[in-house]
């Protein structure tokens, strides 16, 4: 896996040869942060369409969306990160789109690093954004992400990391980056398999590599996130980071038979 | 068995097998449902009313203490209908997910043709 390099500004990638390009926005009670990110994205790049979920929020995010003038699919309650993703992915898959990017209604992600991400679909189906550089990963704290992590969540991470090497064979440094981006074919695999339940990023990145598909990662920098609070209290995250490590372990997660997600 | 107890049990089994006969009569159960929970009232019923058939099964297949055997059998039969209701709410979420997803869908398409 290589490093893709930046060329040119954002505005060089616009319209060539007519791609469209959706950006899938997952908004939980967002109403205070996302109209600061959707001017950003209107300002950087004005040609993509944004497509909010808003996931059962509780606040003012669907007409907060609907003031800044985006595709806003609203669902009648809440069902987690991964089936909103699933939603929009089906959507943008539905509606024709070329390419599609995750992109965080808290302000986590940096409309100037989308051009870095697109240009990764250059060489691949699929570009995750990673936090911790593409060299050096199994040392994320010393790389130049200026991402910092926790000691414990960067042993977890560094556990997922070993895992995702031995079940994809491929090195990935951050597994559960949410900035991503991908062609069609696998935005038409997303719209109907995306895994739902939370860790989705790392059953999804199983998933494409499972399906053949051409994974990357491009080194991007990231912020702090800006309004809404950290959607889970860490019992939870244990629950889901031992169901994680079954499915890397075990080769599940694939659909069985009876349509239910293993 | 004592009298008292004797019938303290047969009342009981009565009154799940009311219970039963009830839900099943108001349609409130499913048919593979009512089906289910019929035998079950009538096997606790039947057990209830001959305290001797319990002792005659248990001695049939060579469980020398009763009552471990109606445990067995109770616990057996309510784990694997834990493991079956598992799998029905599995099949069911997955299917109230994709209904979400279609009225989100339908609702965003419904907001466009308003405008």
């Amino acid at each position: 896996m290589s490093a893709v390099p930046v060329d040119g500004p954002v505005g060089s990638l616009r319209y060539r040869g007519g791609v469209r390009t959706a950006v899938v926005m997952p908004a939980f009670n967002e109403a205070e942060a996302l109209p600061g990110v959707l001017a950003e994205l209107a300002e950087a790049v004005p040609d993509h369409e944004v497509i909010v979920v808003d996931d059962g929020s509780s606040d003012d995010t669907a007409g907060v969306a609907a003031a800044a003038g985006v595709t806003c699919l609203r669902l009648p309650f809440n069902l987690g990160i991964g089936g909103a993703l699933r939603l929009g992915f089906r959507y943008a898959a539905d509606k024709g789109f070329d390419r599609a990017y995750q992109f965080d209604a808290d302000g986590q992600h940096d409309p100037s690093q989308i051009a870095t991400l697109l240009a990764g679909l250059e060489h691949a189906d699929m570009v995750v954004g990673t936090r911790f550089g593409a060299r050096g990963a199994d040392d994320p704290g010393s790389s130049e992400g200026a991402y910092r992590v926790g000691r414990g969540r960067n042993l977890a991470m560094g556990l997922l990391r070993w895992l995702v090497r031995r079940a994809t064979g491929r090195r990935f440094t951050d597994t559960s980056s949410g900035f991503r981006a991908l062609r069609r074919p696998v935005l038409e695999l997303f719209a109907t398999d995306y895994p739902v339940e939370y860790m989705d990023s790392v059953e999804a990145l199983l998933l494409a590599v499972r399906h053949g598909f051409t994974v990357i990662e491009v080194p991007v920098r990231m912020r702090e996130r800006r309004g809404g609070r950290p959607s889970n209290r860490n019992l939870r995250l244990a629950y889901h980071f031992v169901r994680v490590l079954i499915v890397l372990t075990s080769g599940l997660g694939r659909r069985n038979r009876l349509g239910v997600a293993a | 068995m004592t009298g008292t107890a004797h019938l303290v049990f047969a009342v009981l089994a009565l009154l799940a097998l009311v219970l039963i006969i009830n839900l099943v009569r108001l349609q409130a159960l499913k048919a593979k449902y009512s089906v289910l929970w019929l035998t079950v009232g009538a096997l606790l019923a039947v057990a209830a009313a001959v305290p001797g058939v319990l002792d005659w099964v248990a001695d049939k297949v060579g469980v020398t203490y009763q009552p471990a055997l109606f445990l067995l059998l109770g616990f057996g039969f309510l784990l694997l209908l834990a493991m079956h209701f598992s799998y029905e709410l599995s099949r069911l979420e997955t299917r109230v997910r994709t209904l979400a997803e279609e009225l989100a869908l339908l609702r965003h398409e419904l907001d466009e043709n308003e405008d």
